[in-house]
């Protein structure tokens, strides 16, 4: 956006017209007072909105006037283009309107933001650098719906038919996915930066380069930054270091990405690690890469056991949690669970020490990768399943870098609300949904590709670069996700059931997402692009669609939508999975909810809500291994709850009003928001009615 | 199957993830029991089970069945189980359908307990101590007199046999303090665990003890692990 002050220093001095000798000081976006200059409104009109420059003339004397006589000693530069604005609309110069429109806060807003949290996003703590987030946000998100999308599409995001994620950070793909290989063979070289890091002969310096490399990341993409097989990528640098040594180690990288929140907003950089007890099928016959960017002249499957001894020393940390014995939030560990797995010698105590972890703190996740399949798992959900050309990329890891562009959400029960039980208008509205959401999808595609072909000297130069011959975003690879949000409430709707209540339910449901998974597949071919189904984390989205639907279709939403309707803390039931509060028990749970993780390409999860029970690890493993060979389901987490008191620091099991310790109600309660652990007291309203109907699963791990 | 049809059956859970270390198991809880421990949880269970509507054997096994693949083992519990006459063809019913079976008892029948054992119809007992071995302790817990000698023999059943088995013994604040759990690990003396519970305010047969604060967790912890000493001792 000009300025008008910009166009002041670029300009030559224009005629002086007669009322420019008022004493009217125009406070302008440049931090300065400029004398009154007419010739600046005109010249902004013609130069953003190319409007006539008989027409400008006009205006700009018509705003000049109301600004006399209003008889006012000082105006602000966005007055003056409302004013303008104003004279659009009534000159039907609607198309230039927009062009001319200037983006940015009111002042009340402003003063809410610095002084109140923001709650779209627990993972975001609240301080000056959390304001500058939320204000950059604010406009870009501004930006995004006047610019990058079409009127359409940002109008059904507006209306609340489909979720755009992430608008406030239009200039970046979505997520990453990546391996440690590409810093280790080519050290920490980024552009603009002002030094560049020969690849690293250190365990410790390459955690520092990986820190760093996560950083550069996130500053560049909106989601989670994924790793894969960490501790097998880490091993070749842990030959003849001490158990002492590689715990150290493992210390260092949970603390350095759990307490590094230095990435945008203050926020703790997003991470997922992906981890194995076994060496990946995959990777067995790879030249493993060592210090100094060196091939070690062994393969990775030599390193099994420096990578199992890095694994182990993980889950010994994440045990014993930070501090005061809370959960570490980041980096997320996920676990594979493949055949593989069963046949690699120790796997029982390994299941078992992971397990622990699971009912001490909750932190693990177990991933599950059934027959051949390999994934790499980020972001609160998201796995890409490796294809064959990933197989070959697999043999110089260094390549294997996937992203995911941008997220789309339909937002499901409204559907139901507009088909009236018409099955033919419901799918008939679906495929309209879907429609949007992919054309949201090429959009968004059409920009970064405009923001990526500026190259080296574009924003996204990191994205460009091509250390490898490759650039390090291969757009050719990414995928376009389409979340759903509220299956459950739309077969309500539809049918009269929850997806719970009966098997036609479940039947129905499964049709939907079918269908949806379907068109993906359809749309793909036609866009030559990758369109797959995501579960969507829908942290705010599902609160967002319920208060959207409860203003527009109140008759009827207000029967479907979840939680408290009086106080508003109203939700949708998330993605595809069961209400949080229907008292299935955690067999029927990971059974009915798998049934449709195999429809959903980019990966889903079923919660395990644990509450304050501490089951055996024993017992835990028993239902893991049970889960990955009855069930379809791709993964799952338990999730306990802790309380931690503010004034003594200690955290004990299980939501408490006040400090069992001290006595202090100073107490924050922690538990798994969506695909992370977060303290309550971050959450929107939303997530807070979700969690007071959680099934903590009492009956099935009370003691 | 058909005997056990009139079984009167109060409470299931399908799925326990905690009623047996290592185990999915289903639980069964049976009404009446011949204690009234003051912070019993179940107590509906004991003082008015006839408003506890009966779910049908059939319903249950049917579960069962169709779980198969997942449950392991039933719990049966109570309430006292061992006051359920037909306790032995229950398990004898459930064991021949395959599954694992496991009693939670007070050790107040030991009749019935070495029966259940004598004919492998039982493969893990949880056993209930509720205070130091003597009449006057136990009596202040249970409000049930003289079931003393019955509780020891129990002990000794168990301690002796080759069934899988643990001890649990619940701590209350007031009834137990340091030396009675010391001395009722060593009361037990050769067993091979003693599981020691933190006690739990909510819902307490004796509404009294609802204001009492349960032990921290770090007691209950380094208590473990004491008894834990004695115990392999």
């Amino acid at each position: 956006m000009g300025s008008l002050v910009e166009l002041k220093e670029r300009q030559a001095p224009v005629d002086v017209h007669e009322t420019t000798d008022m004493a009217l000081l125009v406070r302008t976006s440049s931090d300065n007072l400029a004398g009154w200059d007419r010739q600046k409104i005109v010249d902004a009109m013609v130069r953003e909105a190319d409007v006539p420059d008989d027409v400008a003339e006009r205006i700009s004397l018509d705003v000049e006037e109301t600004i006399v006589r209003a008889g006012i000693k000082f105006v602000t530069a966005p007055l003056i283009r409302e004013l303008v604005d104003a004279k659009l609309i009534e000159c039907g110069l609607e198309d230039a309107r927009k062009k001319h429109t200037r983006l940015g806060v009111p002042l009340y807003d402003v003063d809410q933001m610095i002084l109140h949290p923001n709650k779209e996003n627990a993972n975001v703590p609240h301080g000056p650098e959390a304001t500058n987030l939320t204000l950059a946000e604010g406009i870009k998100k501004e930006y995004a719906l006047l610019k990058v999308f079409t009127a359409d599409v940002g109008d059904a995001h507006m209306r609340g038919d489909i979720h755009l994620h992430d608008l406030g950070f239009i200039d970046r793909p979505y997520c990453s996915g990546q391996s440690l290989e590409y810093i280790k063979r080519f050290g920490l070289s980024l552009p603009n930066s002002l030094s560049i890091a020969k690849p690293a002969r250190q365990p410790e310096v390459l955690l520092a380069h990986m820190v760093k490399f996560a950083a550069a990341l996130q500053s560049h993409f909106a989601g989670a930054i994924g790793w894969d097989a960490v501790n097998l990528f880490f091993a070749p640098y842990l030959e003849g270091r001490s158990d002492r040594e590689v715990k150290q180690l493992a210390q260092m990288l949970i603390y350095e990405f759990s307490q590094q929140a230095v990435a945008r907003g203050g926020q703790a950089i997003f991470t997922d690690i992906n981890l194995y007890w076994e060496v990946p099928k995959h990777f067995e016959n790879v030249p493993a890469i060592g210090p100094g960017g060196e091939f070690t002249g062994k393969t990775y499957g030599e390193y099994e056991k420096e990578a199992q001894r890095f694994v182990w020393a993980l889950f010994d940390v994440y045990k014993e949690g930070d501090g005061t014995g809370r959960p570490f939030f980041f980096p997320k560990p996920l676990v594979h669970i493949t055949e593989k797995l069963f046949r690699t010698e120790g796997w029982q105590d390994f299941l078992h020490h992971i397990c622990d972890v699971a009912s001490e703190k909750g932190t693990t996740y177990f991933v599950f990768d059934r027959g051949e399949t390999a994934k790499i798992s980020e972001c609160c959900r998201l796995s890409f399943k490796l294809n064959a050309s990933d197989i070959e990329d697999a043999k110089s890891p260094w390549k294997m870098r996937f992203s995911a562009l941008q997220n789309v959400t339909v937002n499901l029960p409204r559907i139901g609300y507009r088909s009236k039980g018409n099955d033919t208008a419901l799918f008939n509205s679906l495929r309209a949904m879907m429609e949007l959401a992919v054309k949201a999808h090429l959009q968004k595609k059409y920009f970064i590709e405009s923001l990526l072909a500026l190259g080296d000297s574009g924003p996204l130069a990191l994205l460009t670069m091509a250390t490898d011959g490759a650039p390090y975003l291969r757009m050719h690879r990414a995928s376009y996700l389409i979340g759903m949000v509220g299956l459950n409430e739309l077969v309500k709707i539809h049918t009269g059931e929850g997806l719970q209540e009966s098997k036609r339910a479940i039947k129905f449901g499964l049709k939907v997402i079918s269908e949806m998974s379907l068109l993906c597949k359809k749309y793909s071919e036609m866009h030559d692009m990758h369109f797959v189904l995501e579960q969507t984390p829908a942290e705010s989205t599902a609160y967002r669609f319920a208060k959207l639907d409860l203003r527009d279709y109140r008759d009827h939403a207000q029967n479907f939508v979840r939680g408290d309707v009086a106080t508003g803390h109203i939700y949708y039931t998330n993605s595809t999975c069961l209400p949080v509060g229907s008292s299935e028990n955690p067999i029927e749970r990971v059974r009915t909810e798998g049934l449709f993780h195999p429809l959903i390409e980019a990966g889903s999860i079923t919660h395990i809500w644990l509450g304050e029970s501490k089951p055996a690890k024993e017992s835990l493993a028993n239902f893991v291994i049970k889960v990955f060979r009855e069930t379809q389901n791709d993964q799952i987490a338990f999730s306990p709850e802790f309380t931690n008191c503010l004034a003594c620091g200690r955290t004990v099991r299980g939501l408490q009003p006040a400090c069992p310790h001290c006595g202090s109600d100073k107490v924050d309660g922690i538990t798994r928001i969506t695909g992370y652990f977060t303290k309550i007291s971050s959450w929107n309203k939303g997530k807070i009615g979700e969690l007071r109907e959680r099934n903590k699963n009492k009956g099935f791990f009370a003691k | 199957m058909e005997s056990l049809a009139s079984l009167s059956i109060k409470g299931f859970i399908e799925a326990s993830f905690v009623d047996w270390p290592g185990k999915l198991c289903s639980v069964i809880f049976f009404p009446r029991c011949n204690f009234r421990c003051r912070y019993c949880h179940n107590g509906p269970l004991l003082t008015n089970p006839d408003l506890l509507q009966d779910i049908p054997f059939s319903h249950i096994m049917n579960y069962l069945q169709r779980e198969r693949a997942w449950i392991d083992g039933v719990c049966l519990s109570g309430g006292e189980a061992t006051l359920q006459p037909k306790l032995p063809d229950i398990f004898a019913y459930i064991k021949a359908q395959g599954f694992l079976t496991k009693l939670d008892t007070n050790g107040s029948n030991s009749e019935l307990l070495r029966r259940l054992i004598d004919e492998r119809l039982v493969d893990y007992v949880a056993m209930d101590v509720k205070a130091v071995l003597d009449e006057r302790s136990y009596c202040a817990i249970t409000q049930s007199a003289s079931v003393l000698e019955e509780v020891k023999q129990s002990i000794r059943i168990l301690i002796d046999s080759p069934v899988e088995h643990e001890f649990r013994l619940t701590v209350v604040p007031s009834y137990h303090g340091p030396d009675e759990i010391l001395q009722v690990a060593r009361d037990l003396n050769g067993a091979s665990r003693l599981r020691i519970q933190n006690f739990n305010p909510a819902s307490v047969l004796d509404s009294s003890l609802e204001s009492l604060k349960p032990f921290d967790d770090d007691f209950i912890d380094r208590y473990q692990q004491q008894v834990n000493t004695i115990l392999a001792h």
